[in-house]
């Protein structure tokens, strides 16, 4: 009875939430059967408070996490936005097309009944040349008493397909710029195809008679591939012994003549004499370089004739190779292989040993105790794969590389803590007349 | 009903009640926490915008930093597939697939530091190194008796070492190393041509004044090595050689032991902090210039030092910002507290550009070639176009990378072309890395002059005894 008439006051004020508002309490009887329009009324009530409460939460959220592309912050469009400009650029960098040629004509294909030329036949050089140097004795062919040597690298003109090639490009020309500061060399660093048909490992070509013609000065062209650092900073090349000779190369006579073997000689590194003997032979091993048929065709006769030799197109080695070979009688009396010393040393087998090096022997050698040139064939940094795996190659180039830079950093006192290291620590105190040290240390005065 | 039996149908109506009110209790609980964790953030409880990224890096799996504005992107492998062996090769997302590709390859991974790292007496007061007192006359008793390696190459020619460098690990920037390659040929090209021997530095002399301080310790190093060298130029490596055949006037300095780029009024008046600038200078061989090595060095030890000596300098120099101290608001601030100490000795060059700021000068390129020639060194024809802040090396500069990376090409073409013509090539177009012919090939090469004269030229020409 009380229960009674105390429940629908209860029902009233006990309901805060609004869906147990009803009028004419009296006549509600909980837990009994509800009238119809009232479960309408009800159900309706809590689809409402349900939609409200989405909502509120979909504006919670939306205004913490944001909803993705609907209208998040503007900080992450913009980001966006500048990361693909970037990659496109750098796409851009990267690629091989040039800006300012959108509708290049293709390149006509050569003629392969026209022998490629490097140039007009010159028939004087030597005469032209001694003339010149006659009538013009302040550009003298010998510079303190040594001959005048012009060192030839280069790279290709557009990044490394892998930003870790273009650094090690970097460091074998500090490399080789070291050398040559310490022993009087000058440098040419060739980032233009000269020719397009004679371009790859063919573009060294024009571009060394190209500085024989431009610098009669120059009495010997030295040219070093990109991969091939100096590891011995004191050797010097022992010149007097080459008065006859106008090609001086790395290489083994026997696996030349005999064994006709495509790496009896080496191309990376190697000296030509400013000379009309020098141009007739670059006349004469140019034509198999041309790309496209011509190419292609050399190819397959030097697989043909050398021994080892895998099947691709013309390279400039082998067509030496072969060249030397077949034509023995006209060119090999002013050729010197030269093996004595690394003026080429393959990587593999030396590497390894440099802390043997270290212990038993010294710099100024320039062979297999302490190799003049290191030479990287086949790891090829500057593009995607290489012939070895990438963790042996780039080790062992920082390892060549810090090698050779511990006997530069001699002079000044430091030296790479350890020949992984790209740091380097004192070893020898800062004193008061640095000038004793200098006597002692630079390979300069060592030599002279 | 059990329960109503139990307890009461009011008691139950009183705790349903509660219930009730518990219920929407919790709920605004919860909803007014999730808001303020969502506003404010709940500490290392993180934000539900970590949340969403977490979950959404784990369910994508994506690589790529978004915080990196400069990425690493997927090189081109179409031309450069035929090369290898297999050609079961994935799309180079991971190097373990295979051992000899360079894709992604981590330099770190190899370099490896062997023996202790030399660490600072924190009690001494940071120096350069021993002072010396008498280098000037250590050196000329060194020349008396070494007449091979004189200290002057030609009747006015100074014997000068351009020093220059970059850091020895590779750049953060993917294009960064390309850029420095190009521009150490720049620099070989202009050093062969004027007779200057070059060295690049790829070393951190001294781990307290790293950054753009390492240059002080290096420059000390060489200037007492080398005593047959007169002048030492140093050049950042982000300035380029715009004017093949400028000789730098040298008897010009010959009262002088310190170059620079710069302005009088702007450095002693107004104390500017750009009033010089220390990307490119000359400095002699000689005492003096052991002095103000050891007078500039103070503000360059890192950590607080630097810190301290920033605030100082901004607030002493004009215009500058808030940041470390660098060698260059330094040197403004050294020159104008103690001009009666150094600047007699020191030259502020402005009549030809020994540094020419690159935003200024690269969009004139065409109308330059177009209206001048070579040889002038100044705002007609720069000699050093100088891409301050742009930093291609880095992940971030102060520019777009657009602009600084494409007229980084432009100059470089506008410098390699005085260089090419020599032998009868030139670029393209300034932004082309393609060359074509300009001067035919002939049969008597030696009649051919080129048109700068840059092949003999007479600064190059070696002293003859007479």
């Amino acid at each position: 009875m009380g229960k009674d008439a105390f429940t629908p006051q209860k029902r009233v004020t006990s309901g805060s939430l609004p869906t147990t508002t009803t009028n004419g309490g009296g006549k509600y009887l909980p837990g009994r059967v509800v009238p119809r329009g009232r479960q309408i009324k009800k159900t309706f009530n809590n689809i409402r408070i349900t939609i409200l409460c989405g909502f509120v939460t979909i504006l919670v959220l939306r205004g913490t996490i944001g909803v993705g592309n609907l209208g998040s912050p503007d900080a992450d469009a913009v980001d966006q936005s500048i990361i693909e400009e970037t990659n496109r650029i750098l796409a851009e960098i990267r690629s091989d097309s040039d800006p300012t040629d959108p509708e290049q004509p293709p390149d006509a294909e050569i003629n392969p009944n026209v022998t490629y030329t490097l140039g007009p036949k010159i028939e004087n050089w030597d005469f032209s040349r001694k003339n010149w140097l006659e009538s013009n004795p302040e550009f003298p062919n010998h510079v303190n008493g040594k001959p005048r040597i012009l060192l030839l690298t280069g790279s290709p003109p557009n990044p490394c397909d892998n930003p870790i090639g273009d650094h090690y490009l970097l460091k074998a020309v500090k490399n080789k710029i070291d050398y040559c500061r310490i022993h009087g060399i000058e440098i040419v660093y060739n980032m233009a195809h000269l020719d397009k048909e004679l371009a790859g490992y063919w573009a060294k070509l024009p571009m060394i008679r190209r500085l024989m013609l431009s610098h009669p000065e120059v009495e010997w062209i030295w040219w070093m591939d990109s991969d091939a650092l100096f590891t011995d900073m004191v050797f010097e090349i022992p010149l007097s012994k080459y008065t006859n000779h106008n090609l001086v190369i790395h290489g083994y006579p026997d696996l030349l003549f005999e064994q006709k073997s495509w790496i009896a000689l080496n191309t990376g590194s190697f000296l030509f004499r400013n000379c009309q003997w020098s141009l007739d032979l670059l006349d004469a091993w140019a034509p198999m370089g041309p790309k496209g048929s011509i190419r292609d065709e050399a190819g397959k006769i030097l697989t043909a004739n050398l021994k080892g030799r895998p099947a691709f197109e013309a390279d400039d080695q082998s067509a030496l190779i072969y060249l030397l070979m077949s034509q023995k009688g006209q060119w090999m009396d002013r050729v010197f292989i030269e093996n004595s010393y690394y003026l080429h040393g393959y990587w593999a087998g030396l590497v390894d040993r440099y802390e043997e090096m270290i212990e038993k022997y010294h710099p100024g050698l320039g062979d297999e105790r302490w190799p003049f040139v290191t030479h990287f064939v086949g790891c090829k940094p500057c593009g995607s794969y290489g012939d070895y795996p990438v963790e042996r190659c780039l080790r062992s180039m920082e390892r060549a590389f810090n090698f050779a830079d511990n006997q530069v950093l001699k002079l000044y006192g430091f030296s790479h803590r350890g020949l992984l290291s790209p740091k380097i620590r004192r070893t020898r105190n800062e004193t008061v007349m640095p000038l004793e040290y200098v006597d002692q240390f630079d390979i300069r005065r060592a030599k002279h | 009903m059990l329960i109503e039996r139990c307890i009461g149908a009011y008691r139950l109506r009183r705790i349903q009640r509660t219930l009730r009110h518990g219920k929407v209790t919790v709920i605004c609980l919860i909803l007014t926490v999730v808001v303020l964790r969502g506003t404010i953030g709940a500490g290392k409880f993180g934000t539900p915008e970590q949340d969403f990224l977490n979950i959404r890096d784990h369910l994508v799996r994506k690589t790529a930093e978004h915080r990196r504005v400069l990425e690493e992107i997927q090189p081109q492998q179409q031309q450069q597939a035929k090369t290898i062996s297999d050609s079961a090769q994935s799309s180079g997302s991971s190097s373990t697939s295979n051992a000899n590709s360079y894709i992604e390859f981590d330099i770190n991974t190899i370099l490896k530091d062997e023996g202790p790292e030399e660490k600072p007496d924190p009690s001494k007061p940071y120096s350069l190194g021993t002072k010396i007192s008498d280098w000037d006359e250590q050196r000329s008793l060194w020349l008396k008796s070494n007449p091979q390696f004189p200290n002057f190459i030609g009747p006015e020619k100074p014997r000068v070492l351009l020093v220059t460098g970059s850091s020895p690990k590779p750049c953060e920037n993917p294009v960064g190393d390309h850029y420095l390659l190009k521009s150490i040929k720049n620099k070989i090209d202009y050093c062969r041509l004027h007779g200057v021997e070059m060295f690049y530095n790829m070393a951190l002399l001294d781990a307290e004044m790293a950054g753009f301080w390492a240059k002080l310790p290096l420059i000390r190093k060489l200037l007492l090595s080398h005593p047959e060298v007169e002048f030492l130029w140093w050049m950042d490596s982000d300035a380029l050689f715009t004017d093949m055949a400028f000789e730098v006037p040298w008897e010009r300095y010959k009262d002088s032991n310190f170059v620079m780029h710069g302005w009088n009024e702007m450095v002693y008046d107004e104390k500017n902090w750009i009033g010089l600038n220390t990307g490119s200078f000359l400095l002699r061989n000689c005492q003096w210039s052991l002095d103000i090595l050891d007078a500039w060095a103070p503000m360059g030890p890192k950590g607080k030092i630097r810190e301290e000596a920033g605030k100082i300098l901004t607030r002493e120099l004009k215009g500058r910002p808030v940041f470390e101290a660098d060698d260059q608001s330094a040197m403004v601030y050294l020159l104008a507290t103690q001009k009666d100490l150094w600047g007699s000795k020191v030259y502020l060059e402005n009549a030809y550009y020994l540094h020419g700021y690159w935003g200024i000068l690269v969009d004139r390129y065409e109308e330059m070639i177009e209206n001048y020639h070579p040889g002038l060194g100044d705002h007609r024809w720069p000699l050093v176009t100088h891409f301050v802040g742009c930093k291609p090396c880095g992940k971030f500069g102060d520019y777009p990378v657009e602009r600084c990376l494409k007229q980084m090409d432009r100059a470089f073409n506008f410098g390699d072309n005085q260089i090419l013509q020599m032998y009868g090539f030139t670029h393209k177009s300034l932004a082309s890395r393609r060359v074509k012919r300009v001067r035919n090939e002939t049969s008597n090469p030696l009649q051919v002059k080129d048109e700068l004269g840059l092949l003999h030229p007479a600064f190059k020409a070696v002293k003859l005894s007479s």
